[in-house]
Order: C-alpha cells, then sequence, then structure tokens
C-alpha cells in the first residue's frame, strides 16, 4: 500500500504546508494590510479548493486510508513522517478548510497589526490539518502543540477586555493535559520497543503492543487527560467560556468550530484504538461527565448575559452530546457524533459570525443592552435566527441529523442515558430561545450603526446557511463517507 | 612537549596565541571593531581546525585527549565566542571596551573551556577551569563605570574562589587515594568491590561542591542571578552557555568512568537534580527582570541536564548533548536581543520597560519570543526535542520520578516564558523606541533563530552527529 500510493503527487503534504507557505507570504509582505488580507483568502481558498478536490475525485466510500504518505524523519528516534486521510479525517479537514475562509472573511477589517493577524491564522490551519493527518504519535504531538502558540496570541493580542488572563489559561490548560500524552506516548513507545525490538513511533505498529490492564489504564488516562480538555468535557471546561468569549470574532469560529474537534479526533484515532480495554472500562465514566456536562453546560449558558458566553457554553452542551454518542459505542451513535462535530463546527462557526457582526453594529454583547434588532436589521436577524433554530435542534437543520442519530445509537445499547439525554436538547431550545428572544426582539434598543448586510457579510453567510440546511436535510453523503472508516475503528481494527 | 603534541593541541594553541596576538597588537592600534573581528576570525579558524584537522596523538601529555568528544567540544565553544564576539560589536562601542583586551580575554576563555573538555586528567582539568574561570572575572566587571558590574564580578570571584577550593582538595583527596591524576588510573583506583573507597567518596563530594557552584546547581546557585544580571549581556551569554556547557561536557565522560561505582554519586545527583529542576523553576516565577530569569531558567536548565548526565551512556550522553546545544542557542539568542537593545548607560532589562516593545522591533521581539517558547519546550522549536530526549532516557532507565518532575517543571516554567511575551506583545505601549539592531547582530540572532527552528522540525543529523562524537 505505502509502496503504490507513496510515487503519487503527496496532495496530502500540500494540504498541509500550503498555509504555512501562505504564512511566509503574509510575513514578507508585511507593509501592506491588503496584500495579505488577499494572500490569506487566497491560500485559504486554494485549501479549500484542493481538498474539495480531493473530496471528489476520491473513491470516498472504501475503508482504509484514501491517501497515505510515509516518508522517514528522525531515524535516532524512530520517528516517521506518516499522513493518512480516510473518511473521517477528510471530513474534518473539508470542515477546516471552509471555517478557515469565513475566519478570514470575517477578519477582513483587522486594522490592528493584519500581516501579523493572518499569519496566525495560517499556521493555525496547518496546525489543525496536521492533527487530522497525522499518523505518527509524536508528528501528531508536534501539530497538536503547533495548535496553542498561533491561538495563544489570536486571543491574547486582537482579544477582548480579559484577553491576556483568558490567553494564559488557554494556553496553561491545554499544555498541561498535553504534557502527560507525551510521557505516555513515549512510555508506549519504549515498552513497544522492549517487547518488539523495533522502536517506533507509528500508530499501527503501537496498536500492537501488548500491555496488561494496569498499564493501558495510565497510559488511557494520560491519553484522555489530553483530549478531554481539549473537547472539552465536565468538568474540564472551564478555561474555554474565557477563551472564547475573549477570542476575536476569528479565534472564536476557530475555538469552537475546530479546536474542539481535535479532542474528539485524538479519542476515536488514538486513545479508544489504542487501549480498547481501558476505553471499554471508561464508557460508563465518560457518558456520566458528557451527561452532566450536557446539562450544566445548557444551565450556566441559560443565566449568561453575555452572548457569546452563551454561544460558548452552548459548545460545550453540544460537546457533551458529541461524547455521549462515543459512549454508547455503535455504529448509528458514532456516526451521529462525527456528524454533530461537523453540524456543530457550521453552526457554532456562524453564531460567532453573527455576534462579531452584531456587535460591531451595537458595540456589545450584554442581552441587556441588545433587543429589537429585527426591526432595523431585517436580513442579519434572519440569519441569526436560522442559526439559532440549527443550533437548538430543529429538525431539517445541520444540528438535528446529528443529534437524532447519537439519541437512536444511544437508545439502542443504554436506553437510561438516551432518556436523560432527551432533556438535554429541551434545555438547548431553553437558552437559544432566551437569546433569540433578547437580542432580535424585545423592546428596541438603537443600534448605533443601522445598516444591515453588507456585501462581504452576505458572501460569509449564505454559504454558511447553504450548508446549515444542507446538512439537515440531506447528511447522506457526509454519512456515506464516514462509514466505513467507523465500522473498522469500531471493530479496532485500522488499515 | 614534541612538536606532535603541540600539533595535537592546534586548535587551543591558535586560540591561546591568536590571544596573545590581539592582545599585544590591541595596545598598538586602537579599532575597536578591527579586533573585534579579527578575535572572530581566529575563534573560526580554530573552530574549522578542530573540526577538519585530524590530530596525530590521541592524547597530549596525559592531560589533555584529542578524541572526537573534545573536539565536538572545542568547535562549539569556539563558534560561541565567535558569536559572542560579533554580537558585541556595537555594544563595545557603545561601552568604549578596549577592543583588543576584550577580543584576547574572549579567546583565552575559548582555549580555557576547550581544554577543560578535553580533560584527561585532574590536572588538566583543574587547568582548564581556573583558565576560562579567571578570565571570565575580569569580563563580568570589563564596564568599568558600572557598579553593578563590579559587584557582579566581586560576587563571581569569592564564589568562584571558594568552589576552587573544594575543586583542588577534592583533587587532592583523590590524587591520595589512588597515586594518580590520570582519569582512568584515578577512577579505576578509587573502586573497590564494586563501590568507591572511603576518601574518593569524600574527593568525589568535594569534587561535587565545586562543580555546583560552576553550573549553578540548588543549593549552590545564589551567586547566579546577581552575576547574570550585573555583567555585560553579552558575557552572561557566554556563561550561561558554553562556561557552563564545558565544565557539564567534562563531567560526563568523569562519570562515565567510574562505571558501576558511582551508584552513590548518581544518588547524589538525583537528589540535586530534583532540587534544581524545582529550585530554579519556583525562583524564576516571580522575577520581573529579564536577566534574572534567564539566570533562574538556567539553573532549572541544568537540572534537567542534570537527569541526562546522571543516566549516562548512550542515551544520556547523547540526550545531554542535544540538549546542551539547543539550550545554548536559545538562551545565547536571548541574551543577544538584551545586548541588541542596549543603550549607552543601561541595558534593558526589567519588564515594564520592553511593554509593547514587539510592534516597534518586531524582528528582534520575534526572535526572542522564539527563543523563549524554545527554551519552554513548545514544537516546532528545538527545545521541544531536547526535552524530549531527555525524557525518553529518563523513562528509558527507570527514572519515571524524574520525568514526571520535569514534565510538571515544564509546565510552570511555561509562566515565566509567557511573561516576557505577553509583555513584548499583548500590553501597550510604553516603551520607547531604542536603537535599530545593526546587521551582525541580525546575522546573528538569525542564525540562532533558524538553528533552532531548524533543529526543531529536522533535528536528525545533530541527533547523528552527538552520538558520534560521544566517548
Amino acid at each position: 500500500m505505502t509502496a503504490e500510493t507513496s510515487i503519487t503527487f503527496p496532495w496530502l503534504s500540500l494540504l498541509l504546508w500550503l498555509p504555512l507557505l501562505g504564512t511566509l507570504l503574509c510575513l514578507l509582505w508585511r507593509k501592506s494590510a491588503a496584500a495579505c488580507r488577499y494572500l490569506a483568502l487566497g491560500t485559504t481558498l486554494l485549501v479549500l479548493l484542493v481538498s474539495v478536490g480531493l473530496a471528489v475525485s476520491l473513491e470516498t466510500g472504501a475503508g482504509g486510508w484514501l491517501l497515505f504518505e510515509d516518508y522517514r524523519w528522525i531515524d535516532a528516534y524512530g520517528i516517521r513522517y506518516t499522513l493518512g486521510m480516510d473518511g473521517i479525517s477528510l471530513l474534518l479537514i473539508l470542515l477546516t478548510a471552509f471555517l478557515q475562509v469565513i475566519a478570514v472573511l470575517i477578519s477582513w477589517d483587522m486594522r490592528k497589526h493584519p500581516a501579523l493577524f493572518f499569519a496566525l491564522v495560517l499556521v493555525l490551519e496547518t496546525g489543525i490539518i496536521g492533527v487530522f493527518l497525522a499518523l505518527d504519535l509524536v508528528l501528531f504531538y508536534l501539530f497538536w502543540e503547533l495548535m496553542l502558540i498561533p491561538m495563544f496570541f489570536l486571543i491574547g493580542v486582537w482579544g477582548h477586555e480579559r484577553r491576556v488572563y483568558a490567553a494564559v489559561k488557554f494556553f496553561l490548560f491545554t499544555l498541561s493535559g498535553s504534557l502527560l500524552l507525551l510521557l505516555a506516548i513515549i512510555s508506549l513507545y519504549l515498552l513497544h520497543g522492549e517487547q518488539t525490538g523495533v522502536y517506533t513511533f507509528a500508530l499501527a505498529a503501537l496498536k500492537q503492543t501488548e500491555l496488561n490492564f494496569t498499564q493501558e489504564m495510565i497510559f488511557y488516562l494520560c491519553f484522555m487527560a489530553a483530549f478531554v480538555v481539549k473537547v472539552p468535557l465536565f468538568p474540564f471546561h472551564t478555561w474555554l467560556p474565557d477563551a472564547h468569549t475573549e477570542a476575536p470574532a476569528a479565534g472564536s469560529v476557530d475555538l469552537a468550530g475546530l479546536l474542539l474537534k481535535t479532542g474528539v479526533y485524538g479519542m476515536i484515532r488514538f486513545a479508544f484504538p489504542l487501549f480498547p480495554l481501558a476505553a471499554e472500562k471508561s464508557l460508563p465514566v465518560l457518558a456520566a461527565l458528557a451527561l452532566i456536562g450536557l446539562f450544566y453546560a445548557a444551565w450556566i449558558a441559560y443565566l449568561q448575559f453575555d452572548i457569546k458566553r452563551i454561544v460558548a457554553y452552548s459548545s460545550v452542551s453540544h460537546l457533551g452530546f458529541v461524547i455521549l454518542g462515543l459512549a454508547a459505542w455503535n455504529q448509528t451513535a458514532w456516526e451521529g457524533s462525527v456528524l454533530l462535530m461537523i453540524s456543530h463546527g457550521v453552526t457554532t462557526g456562524a453564531l460567532f459570525v453573527m455576534i462579531a457582526m452584531i456587535r460591531q453594529r451595537t458595540a456589545t454583547r450584554e442581552v441587556d443592552k441588545l433587543g429589537g434588532l429585527w426591526q432595523s436589521q431585517p436580513n442579519l436577524s434572519a440569519f441569526f435566527l436560522l442559526f439559532c433554530f440549527a443550533s437548538l435542534g430543529l429538525p431539517g437543520l445541520a444540528n438535528f441529523a446529528g443529534e437524532i442519530l447519537i439519541l437512536i445509537g444511544v437508545f439502542s445499547s443504554q436506553p437510561l442515558w438516551g432518556a436523560i439525554a432527551v432533556g438535554g436538547i429541551l434545555f438547548a431550545a431553553a437558552y437559544m430561545l432566551r437569546l433569540l428572544q433578547e437580542v432580535i426582539w424585545g423592546p428596541c434598543c438603537e443600534p448605533f450603526d443601522k445598516s444591515d448586510l453588507c456585501r462581504r457579510e452576505w458572501l460569509i453567510l449564505i454559504p454558511l446557511a447553504l450548508l446549515v440546511i444542507w446538512l439537515g436535510c440531506y447528511p447522506q453523503p457526509a454519512l456515506d463517507v464516514m462509514r466505513a472508516p467507523i465500522q473498522l475503528l469500531l471493530q479496532g481494527g485500522m488499515p | 612537549m614534541n612538536l606532535l603534541e603541540l600539533q595535537s593541541l592546534l586548535p587551543q594553541l591558535i586560540l591561546a596565541l591568536g590571544a596573545t596576538a590581539v592582545l599585544m597588537g590591541g595596545a598598538w592600534l586602537e579599532n575597536r571593531r578591527f579586533w573585534l573581528l579579527c578575535g572572530m576570525l581566529l575563534a573560526l579558524v580554530a573552530a574549522l581546525c578542530a573540526a577538519l584537522y585530524e590530530p596525530p596523538l590521541l592524547e597530549v601529555a596525559g592531560m589533555y585527549s584529542t578524541s572526537l568528544y573534545a573536539r565536538f567540544c572545542t568547535v562549539v565553544w569556539s563558534l560561541t565566542i565567535a558569536a559572542t564576539l560579533l554580537i558585541s560589536c556595537r555594544y563595545a562601542d557603545l561601552h568604549c571596551f578596549g577592543g583588543g583586551e576584550y577580543a584576547a580575554l574572549l579567546l583565552f576563555a575559548a582555549a580555557g573551556m576547550s581544554l577543560l573538555s578535553a580533560a584527561s586528567s585532574f590536572v588538566g582539568l583543574f587547568i582548564g577551569l581556573e583558565a576560562f574561570t579567571l578570565v571570565l572575572y575580569i569580563l563580568i566587571a570589563f564596564n568599568r563605570t558600572d557598579n553593578r558590574g563590579a559587584e557582579a564580578g566581586l560576587k563571581y570571584l569569592v564564589f568562584g574562589a571558594v568552589a576552587t577550593g573544594f575543586l583542588a582538595f577534592g583533587i587532592a583527596l583523590i590524587y591520595t587515594a589512588t597515586g594518580s591524576f590520570h582519569f582512568a588510573e584515578a577512577l579505576a583506583g578509587l573502586q573497590l568491590d564494586g563501590g568507591l573507597r572511603p576518601l574518593g567518596l569524600a574527593g568525589w563530594a568535594m569534587l561535587l561542591v565545586a562543580i555546583g557552584f560552576k553550573i549553578s546547581l540548588v543549593p549552590f546557585h545564589l551567586w547566579t542571578p546577581d552575576v547574570y544580571q550585573g555583567a555585560p549581556a553579552p558575557i552572561s551569554g557566554v556563561m550561561a552557555t558554553a562556561a557552563k556547557g564545558a565544565v557539564l561536557t567534562a563531567f560526563l565522560p568523569l562519570l562515565a568512568g567510574l562505571g558501576d561505582a558511582a551508584g552513590e554519586i548518581k544518588s547524589v545527583l538525583w537528589l540535586l537534580a530534583i532540587l534544581t529542576m524545582l529550585g530554579g523553576t519556583f525562583a524564576a516565577l516571580p522575577q520581573t527582570n529579564l536577566k534574572r530569569m534567564l539566570a533562574y531558567s538556567s539553573v532549572a536548565h541544568m537540572g534537567y541536564m542534570l537527569v541526562a548526565l546522571l543516566i549516562g551512556g548512550e542515551v544520556g550522553g547523547q540526550a545531554l548533548l542535544f540538549y546542551l546545544v539547543v539550550y545554548s542557542l536559545a538562551t545565547f539568542g536571548a541574551f543577544g536581543v538584551i545586548t541588541s537593545w542596549a543603550l549607552a548607560d543601561e541595558e534593558i532589562q526589567e519588564y515594564a520597560e520592553i511593554r509593547g516593545l514587539g510592534y516597534l522591533h518586531p524582528r528582534r521581539s520575534s526572535a526572542l519570543a522564539a527563543f523563549l517558547f524554545s527554551l519552554a519546550g513548545i514544537p516546532p522549536l528545538a527545545g521541544f526535542f531536547g526535552k524530549f530526549g531527555i525524557f525518553h532516557a529518563a523513562l528509558r532507565s527507570g527514572y519515571t520520578e524524574l520525568a514526571v518532575i520535569g514534565v510538571l517543571t515544564s509546565l510552570i516554567s511555561l509562566y515565566y516564558y509567557l511573561r516576557p511575551i505577553i509583555v513584548l506583545f499583548m500590553q501597550d505601549r510604553s516603551a520607547y523606541q531604542l536603537r535599530s539592531g545593526c546587521r551582525e547582530e541580525f546575522i546573528l540572532l538569525g542564525s540562532c533563530f533558524a538553528a533552532i527552528l531548524l533543529f526543531g522540525v529536522y533535528p536528525g543529523p545533530l541527533l547523528e552527529l552527538v552520538a558520534l562524537v560521544l566517548p
């Protein structure tokens, strides 16, 4: 397999390093804000084009790696440059490429150090795509950490009032999880080396390592420490509201739409297949935490007065749903989880985009100071309504398809969990309707800028809206792509 | 001493004789920049010579080895000194340093450090160590108008003298026990039934104290922040990198020579490593001065390197040398940025003075941020693979507790590495425009930056080189 595919054009590497090239060009042309803008847009569009091209041209229904690359890298430690893309990675990369275009467009008027800003957004894209592609554990870890620095700067430099606090909190929280992951990776590598004499960090090889239950549990916990913080699963979510709230619009879109997904992806790609026994034992705990998070975050969201915080907590709640689906451990629930990840990326990304637009017009994010937006800006409000409904799981819109699949899957294996989770949808409706009511209806608070959507904003919102409707009405193409890989992952076997 | 022996010491001779020539010439011709560049050229020639010229003898006068390991160290220290001379160009102009003396002293230091890492007998070790420590006493207080520099020089002198006393006493005890100065004989003679003889143990204890002072291990580290703060920034850079590295590299074969008898020594080192990692990290947390923070950070990093040192063997040695190189690049670069920011009457050290500087001097600030990230061990910078190597070595040799403490301290260390970065980039501008950097500084900082980035994404060649030169 390697021999055959590695001769072909290295599409995955292209996808991975293209944004970094854009970064370099941005830094070279840092004197001109316009050049940087167009460079960033061009690069992200190119990445989107390549990934859509790949999605169309590849035989996506098949199991196994659609594309695979494997090269020598650091022989001294047996680290290899191994990239592989299956259906799940493909979907997540499509989501990444799409949301990055949105992130660039929403920051079009960035006045504060635009070159650096776009350069960091592009580095972040390389990091995220790398996480979704890497199959060598050290390579994965490198990309995993590579996401931190640009995000730290995006929050810390371009964020709102308490940006430095939020940036440091984000950095420390996520890094503390990852360092445990690093220790576990090295220990696993050493154990595998002692058993077989082959020192390698390749995922496929390390899966064959024989571990006793205690070892497996310890490793599993170390891996999960990194992933649950990123997801974030209750009670490890406390960094998220601050980071989301203080981040600039593009940062929030990337955080909610993409960074959280890397945590879930890490679980299904690495933690579960490497340590299946420990994973199986942990499922009830995961489910319990997911359920608590689902309700707790929804409840907190209901009590918030900052619209960005409401959406931030709604992310925690939705990701609780995703984890619940994983914990149910069957095909339907997993398909629902992956689908919900994609839908959540689009809807929450869209909501953060809308919040940025509202803030531009009203200069506030406080629900008390907002209201009656429909009267002055009907178009904007209509889109807001659509995305809020999508987020609360209205049938026919994006999140519904994922949630219903998760619920069906959960009911078939653990009816009790399912029964509790249904209530979560009700909670989601409560805080989302409150958000809608406070912002677009209610007594009118005069926005100081009454202009409705401009052309660039239409350009951002229409694709998002189309995608939300498409994912809600006809998710079949996405489900087809993920079916075979999920089957393989559930059987514990990877190609 | 015959001609062959002199030939074998060619790089060191180039450094020492070149230093003498520069010193003499400097007295006649007062052209600062010329002598600095001259010194840099000499150091580069010495490095080139050590790298390419195959010495005819394996050991010189029973005191210095000319192994690949020694040659590698000579190359690294000579390059460090060359870099120091290059980055000092404008700094020396600002502070009116005597060009000849400055260059000559640094070259002498390079010769001393190179002899120290090449030592194969205790006498050679003593001579090499004293040769560059003496030079440093002068260099620390080189800025004669600066009281803090004088204080730092005096402080280092007092601590250094005590350390020298311990070293001499330790060597004397070992000599009493074995009747030999030569490493191989002395270390073999110390062993008795797989352990150390009591006299040898006492001697080693003295040695450890001396080394603890020199590379500032906790609890012998108290001089470090004051001296680094008072010394001129380029000299602090040398002290934090090459001066400590030379001692560590000299110590590595010494410990390896003990073999299995090193059990007791290793348990002391184990304790020192833990104390140093924790002590350095926690002491660095409240710092608001860049140089003091870097001083404590260097203490903490010595702790990591001590872990690799005590593991020893191929795995530990490789991790140690790799770490030493990437740590030196980053630390030297950080001091290089401070050098480049220096004003005529003072250096910019306090965090309050660099607020918002990141957008006034983007290149140097980004370089500083990259050096700090590398020291914190964040990929894709070289510091990550340095730490990776050390944790790998520790886990492989069963020192799980050291690896866990190392991971925890790296996490905590992030706080003090992030602080200057936050101040530089995320706070509102209160800083005034400093001088724009000159070409030499940009060349040097650019190469340091490129190197830590390169070794961060492609550490393979350096790892192989390091594995090749290990004794």
